[in-house]
């Protein structure tokens, strides 16, 4: 899943012929006010970042006039909202609304279904409406082999409430809605609130698109503006994960390198798997050892890969020593592999005497691997240790070397 | 004994003039798997390892019977794939194929449903059937008995290479496996554990199920709803990995893509916590699982 920042949210919502908000991308604070002072009315100041709930984390400020602007802008410029620096702030015209509604289109994994969620009591937390009064929320699933027709659409937006001219025009807002995010891969279209004016406009000051990163390659015009990754991380990048994911990104389609940064630790952490990962993770801890950070490789890597990422992650000041475990692989080979680590290794002018080091990579070319391993004096086994017992051996040397 | 796969098995390999698809195939024949062709628009007539190629599959069901396949074509792809599989009235698909858009498997799903068809994956390692030496994918390379042995037991599993590590458990305890199946690291794939059980619980010939499972889904806690009540009622082994994810921010990806905790749900704590009140046996350490197996079988 890839988050979407909110201005090219707005910006596709837009292109696709639905009324939004006048709304402009600031740098600065002075920007900011230009363009409330431009457009004459008061505004909504918001921390352009790719997370939500922004207004209970205090990146929403509402401003009257120009000046008000400005100094909301400043306030928020600079700051950090939930380890995202703002660098821009999203300016936006205030509507009055006489109603404010909630949509929502996501995709249900477990029936495999879309999942279309609207309440006629939007601007608020719909988690709170689900659990204060569940009533006032209707959840539609479609069949994603069928179109989701005009009637449907009228189904739900009565079901909900909506009578007269609004019924007709929310619901064919909504089809939309459902199409914009069929056409773009969405995994979530959030409009929280949508604005029924006074004159009886229907008005978007707000929305929350996330896209599927798997589709990105029919996406185009998305891959340069999703924050693609941030699910595996939701917060920027560090300068290693970054490093990481350049190691990865040289050799795409060849075998996965993922790192996660963690607080505190000292053993680096290089396991192989996504369920071997995890698993020798929370042995590590249950033998008492705290790795400094997370990663997950296989599908049978390039050299290049596994050495980037071995010295990726004894980059780390905190790494007092390195444990590299996987299950027995299927296709990953444990030559290419072990080369990786002992050039890594060589390179960083690491002894493994002095510094601990436990490996444990059965597989494909695995007495190749072990050669190279033993030779280059790094303690290795196969399957005759379990993953666990190879992590308990791991806490126990670096009891031992430490 | 096994569920999915049996002598009858006769696979087509769609997509199997690319690079791990024709290495797979070589694997697989080795084996013992009857692979009666392979399918890539545009390469009729040329033969992977002895294997003959067609441009469409309803051209090779005119010379050859398939009834399973096994999918190798890229993320873009598949969802053509498997809709040429359901017309030509292919009732198993294995989906090994990485990075299948969300939009794309919500339909897969459901075109499956609609023709009764069964798919496994999308991101499976495969599955594998000793007794009948029968296996899809790349599961076991090419040194397949290391860790596959006939037996009774069955394997369901979350995690690619754990079904290997899983099921050489079983055989360290001196057991062997039914049908293992990889069922993909995916959030949305064709067949859940649930569906296995019921499968399993069918097969004359598995006497138990160890289940590996992950953070994230509600796979796990649907799986001990099902044998509370009473869907399930053969011995259950359950691992789930990842405890560590909890003390973790949430919303953030450890390991496969589905595995992710979110608005609190999906912790491995709640997933165990469920299965041992169905009356599963949870494995807290997976090497627990040999003492398990032979708690089990010893009873008997």
């Amino acid at each position: 899943m890839a988050r979407i920042l909110e201005n090219y949210g707005l910006d596709i919502l837009k292109a696709e012929g639905i009324l939004v908000v006048e709304f402009s991308v600031a740098t600065s604070p002075e920007e900011a006010g230009a363009f409330a002072e431009k457009i004459g009315r008061p505004v909504v100041v918001k921390a352009l970042v790719p997370i939500g709930k922004r207004g209970k984390a205090g990146a929403v400020k509402f401003a009257d006039n120009s000046q008000e602007a400005t100094e909301a802008a400043r306030s928020l410029l600079g700051t950090e909202v939930k380890g995202y620096p703002v660098k821009k702030v999203l300016v936006a015209e205030k509507v009055q609304a006489t109603n404010e509604l909630y949509f929502s289109i996501s995709i249900n994994p477990s029936s495999a279904q879309i999942a279309v969620v609207v309440s006629l009591s939007g601007g608020v937390d719909i988690e709170e409406v689900a659990a204060n009064s569940p009533e006032k929320i209707v959840t539609y699933f479609s069949n994603p082999l069928e179109e989701f027709a005009s009637h449907h659409s009228l189904e739900i937006m009565s079901k909900v409430g909506l009578e007269g001219r609004n019924l007709v025009k929310v619901a064919g807002l909504l089809r939309k809605f459902y199409q914009i995010f069929n056409k773009y891969d969405a995994t979530l279209l959030e409009i929280n609130p949508l604005f029924i004016t006074s004159e009886g406009n229907v008005i978007v000051p707000a929305c929350m698109l996330s896209v599927d990163d798997g589709a990105l390659f029919r996406q185009k015009e998305l891959a340069n503006v999703a924050h693609e990754g941030s699910e595996r991380s939701w917060k920027p990048l560090t300068e290693i994960e970054r490093r990481v994911q350049e190691v990865h990104d040289k050799d795409p389609y060849r075998g996965t390198a993922r790192y996660t940064e963690l607080d505190g630790g000292d053993i680096g952490f290089m396991c192989g798997g996504g369920g071997g990962s995890l698993l020798s993770f929370d042995e590590i801890l249950a033998a008492g050892g705290k790795p400094t950070n997370y990663t997950e490789f296989g599908g049978n890597p390039p050299e290049d890969k596994v050495y980037g990422l071995a010295k990726c992650i004894l980059s780390k000041s905190s790494v007092n020593g390195l444990f590299v475990a996987h299950n027995i692989t299927n296709n990953t080979q444990v030559d290419v592999e072990a080369r990786g680590i002992v050039r890594a290794i060589k390179e960083m002018g690491i002894d493994p005497a002095t510094f601990p080091i436990v490996t444990r990579m059965p597989g494909v070319n695995e007495a190749e691997g072990f050669r190279i391993l033993k030779e280059a004096g790094i303690e290795c086994y196969g399957e005759e240790l379990t993953m666990a017992t190879a992590a308990k051996r791991m806490v126990e040397k670096m009891k031992q070397l430490l | 004994m096994s569920i999915l796969l049996s002598d009858d098995t006769r696979v087509v390999i769609q997509g199997i003039t690319g690079r791990e698809a024709s290495m797979v195939t070589e694997y697989i024949l080795q084996y013992g798997t009857k692979v009666v062709g392979g399918v890539t628009p545009g390469k009729s007539g040329q033969m992977v390892r002895g294997v003959p190629v067609y441009n469409t599959i309803s051209e090779l069901m005119g010379e050859q019977q398939a009834n399973t396949s096994l999918v190798y074509v890229p993320p873009g792809a598949v969802l053509d794939a498997v809709r040429e599989a359901v017309d030509s009235g292919i009732k198993l698909i294995v989906i090994i194929t990485e990075n299948v858009p969300q939009h794309d498997s919500i339909k897969i799903n459901w075109l499956a449903k609609k023709a009764g068809a069964k798919v496994i994956g999308p991101n499976s390692v495969g599955m594998i059937s000793p007794a009948h030496h029968v296996k899809l994918g790349a599961i076991g390379g090419d040194n397949t008995e290391r860790c596959f042995v006939p037996g009774t037991v069955g394997v369901i599993s979350r995690s690619g290479g754990m079904t290997a590590e899983t099921a050489w458990m079983v055989k360290r305890a001196g057991f062997g496996v039914s049908t293992c199946i990889s069922i993909g690291g995916d959030p949305i794939i064709g067949t859940p554990p649930v569906e296995l059980l019921k499968m399993f619980q069918e097969d004359e010939g598995t006497e138990a199920v160890v289940m590996f499972g992950e953070p994230g889904t509600s796979f796990e806690e649907d799986a001990a709803n099902f044998v509370k009540s009473g869907g399930f009622t053969k011995p259950l082994i359950a691992f789930v990995a990842g405890k560590f994810t909890e003390s973790m921010p949430e919303g953030t990806v450890f390991g496969h893509a589905a595995s992710i905790i979110s608005k609190g749900m999906g912790k491995p704590s709640t997933k165990m916590k469920k299965l041992e009140e169905a009356g599963a046996l949870i494995a807290y350490s997976h090497d627990d699982i040999i003492p398990l197996l032979k708690q089990i079988f010893e009873k008997r």
